[in-house]
C-alpha cells in the first residue's frame, strides 16, 4: 500500500529471508515488546518524541527553500531495473488509473476533483533525483511530474496555509510543512523513466520530495487538504520523525 | 614510590567531558548499529543486543538526540583545549614526536626493554589521543552528510557522495571501537590509581 519507507519495521524483512514484509510488521509489537531490544516506552519514549519534535523544528529551519536537491546526468540514473519499490505492504492497492480522481480540500479557493489531464497540462519538469529511504539505501530514478506547487497555484490554495495533508488509496497518511510542498523539485510525480508511472510505484500519481526521506513521498494519492493543522502521518505517527527533511 | 604523594592528572573539565562522551558515544553507537540493521551495507547484520531503540524509529530518535551530546560536548573539549592549552601542551601529537613511535610500539612488543623516555603522555598515547578528536570530527561530518545530504550537498559530495558517506559514517565509528579496546587495555595495564584519576583528577605519583 503506501510508500517508499521502512516496511521491514525489524529491519530483518528482507535479509532475515523466510519473513515478508506484512508478517513482519504484524509480528513488530512483540518484537518492540521484548524487552532486550530496549525499545523506547513511558516516559523515554515521551522524552525521545519531544526531543525529536526539537529536531523537526531545527530541520525546518535548517532547510532552505530554494536549495535543488542534486540533479544528477542519464549517465549516474540508477538502472531502471534497480528502481526499487518498497511501501508498507507487499502489494499495492486497487486503483483503476482510469478513473482516477485527485481530490482537493481545505482551504483552497477551487476545491474538487482534479483528473490527469488537468494535472498534465500543467507545466512538467523532468528530473533525475537522489531518492533516500530512511533505511539507508538511495537510488537516482528518473522522474516526471508536475510541481505541485503549480497545481497548488492552479486550485487556488491559501498561500499563507501551514501544512499540506496527503491521503492515498492505500489508507496511508503524510503531511509537509507547506514551504517543502512548494519546492520546485516537489512533484505531482505521473512518469518515471520517461513512460507512465506503473502500479508498485504509485500510478497513477505520486508525490516525489527529494528534500526529504522516501516515506514522505507517497504513492497512490488521491486527496490533498490544504490546512493549519499538523495531521502527522502513517509512519510518523509510530515514531519518524515528522519533517524528515534531508 | 612514596606512599600518599599525588599529582593532579586530569581538569575538572577534561573529567567531565571524558564522562559525557562515554555516554554520548555509547548511544551513538548503539543507536547507530540498529540503524545499519535497517538496510546493512555488508552481508550481516549486527546482533541485537548490542543495539538501542528497539526499531529503526526508535533509533533514529536516539542517535539524533545522542548527536547534539557527542557535538556540544566535544566542542566544549576541544575549546577548552584551545583556551587552556592542556591538550597541546600534553596530548597533541607534534612533528617531534614521530620520532618516538618506533621505540614506544617496540617497547609494547617486549623488543625493547626499557620504556623510552616520555613526557606525562608516550608518543603513542599522543597518537591516540590526537586522531581520536579527528575521528569525531569526521564522524560528525559524514553524519551531517546523512541527515542532511541536500542542505549540506558539498560537504556529502567531499565523502563521495550520500552512500560513500554511509561507508566512511562506518568506518569512523569502527575507529571509536578499537580506540575504546585499546583504551580499556591500557587502563588496565596501568592500574587502579590511574583509573581513579579520571573520577577524582589525581593519582598516586609514580616516583
Amino acid at each position: 500500500m503506501a510508500d517508499d519507507t521502512e516496511s521491514r519495521s525489524t529491519g530483518e524483512g528482507e535479509t532475515g529471508g523466510r519473513l515478508t514484509r506484512r508478517s513482519v510488521l504484524k509480528l513488530s509489537p512483540l518484537v518492540l515488546l521484548a524487552g532486550c531490544d530496549m525499545t523506547p516506552e513511558g516516559r523515554t519514549e515521551s522524552f525521545l518524541r519531544s526531543f525529536q519534535k526539537f529536531n523537526d523544528w531545527f530541520q525546518s529551519k535548517v532547510f532552505d527553500s530554494s536549495r535543488l536537491s542534486t540533479e544528477y546526468s542519464a549517465s549516474e540514473l540508477t538502472p531502471e531495473d534497480g528502481f526499487r519499490v518498497n511501501g508498507k505492504d507487499d502489494d499495492p492497492p486497487d486503483i483503476d488509473p482510469a478513473t482516477w480522481t485527485l481530490a482537493v480540500e481545505g482551504l483552497v479557493a477551487r476545491p474538487g476533483t482534479y483528473t490527469l489531464a488537468h494535472i498534465a497540462a500543467l507545466p512538467k519538469r523532468v528530473m533525475n533525483t537522489r531518492h533516500v529511504c530512511v533505511e539507508g539505501w538511495s537510488m537516482v530514478p528518473r522522474w516526471g511530474g508536475t510541481p505541485l506547487g503549480e497545481f497548488l497555484r492552479m486550485a487556488g490554495a491559501d498561500p499563507g496555509a501551514k501544512y499540506l495533508s496527503v491521503e492515498s488509496a492505500d489508507d496511508y497518511t503524510t503531511s509537509y510543512d507547506m514551504p517543502s510542498a512548494l519546492h520546485p523539485q516537489t512533484l505531482l510525480c505521473y512518469e518515471a523513466y520517461d513512460k507512465p508511472l506503473t502500479l508498485p510505484h504509485g500510478a497513477p500519481v505520486r508525490i516525489v520530495m527529494p528534500t526529504k526521506l522516501g516515506y514522505k513521498s507517497a504513492k497512490w494519492i488521491r486527496k490533498l487538504i490544504v490546512t493549519n493543522e499538523n495531521t502527522g502521518g502513517y509512519w510518523e505517527d509510530q515514531g519518524y520523525d515528522w519533517f524528515a527533511g534531508i | 614510590m612514596s606512599r600518599g604523594k599525588r599529582e593532579y592528572q586530569h581538569p575538572l573539565l577534561i573529567r567531565l567531558t571524558h564522562w559525557v562522551n562515554f555516554i554520548a558515544l555509547a548511544i551513538m553507537i548503539t543507536s547507530g548499529l540498529r540503524i545499519y540493521n535497517a538496510s546493512p551495507l555488508w552481508n550481516f547484520s549486527m546482533p541485537g543486543f548490542l543495539t538501542l531503540g528497539g526499531w529503526l524509529a526508535g533509533a533514529r530518535m536516539w542517535h539524533f538526540l545522542g548527536m547534539w551530546l557527542f557535538a556540544v560536548n566535544g566542542a566544549a573539549w576541544v575549546l577548552y583545549n584551545v583556551l587552556s592549552r592542556h591538550g597541546r601542551q600534553t596530548t597533541l601529537f607534534r612533528g617531534k614526536d614521530v620520532s618516538g613511535v618506533k621505540p614506544m610500539i617496540q617497547y609494547y612488543l617486549r623488543i625493547r626493554r626499557e620504556h623510552p623516555p616520555a613526557g606525562k603522555y608516550n608518543p603513542l598515547q599522543k597518537l591516540a589521543y590526537t586522531s581520536i578528536p579527528l575521528a569525531g570530527l569526521g564522524s560528525a561530518l559524514t553524519g551531517m552528510s546523512l541527515y542532511w545530504p541536500v542542505q549540506f550537498a558539498p560537504l556529502a559530495s567531499l565523502f563521495g557522495g550520500y552512500d560513500t558517506a554511509r561507508i566512511w559514517h562506518f568506518i569512523f565509528t569502527a575507529g571509536f571501537v578499537f580506540f575504546f579496546a585499546g583504551h580499556i587495555l591500557m587502563v588496565i595495564i596501568a592500574g587502579w590509581s590511574n583509573f581513579v584519576s579520571i573520577f577524582t583528577g589525581w593519582k598516586q605519583a609514580t616516583d
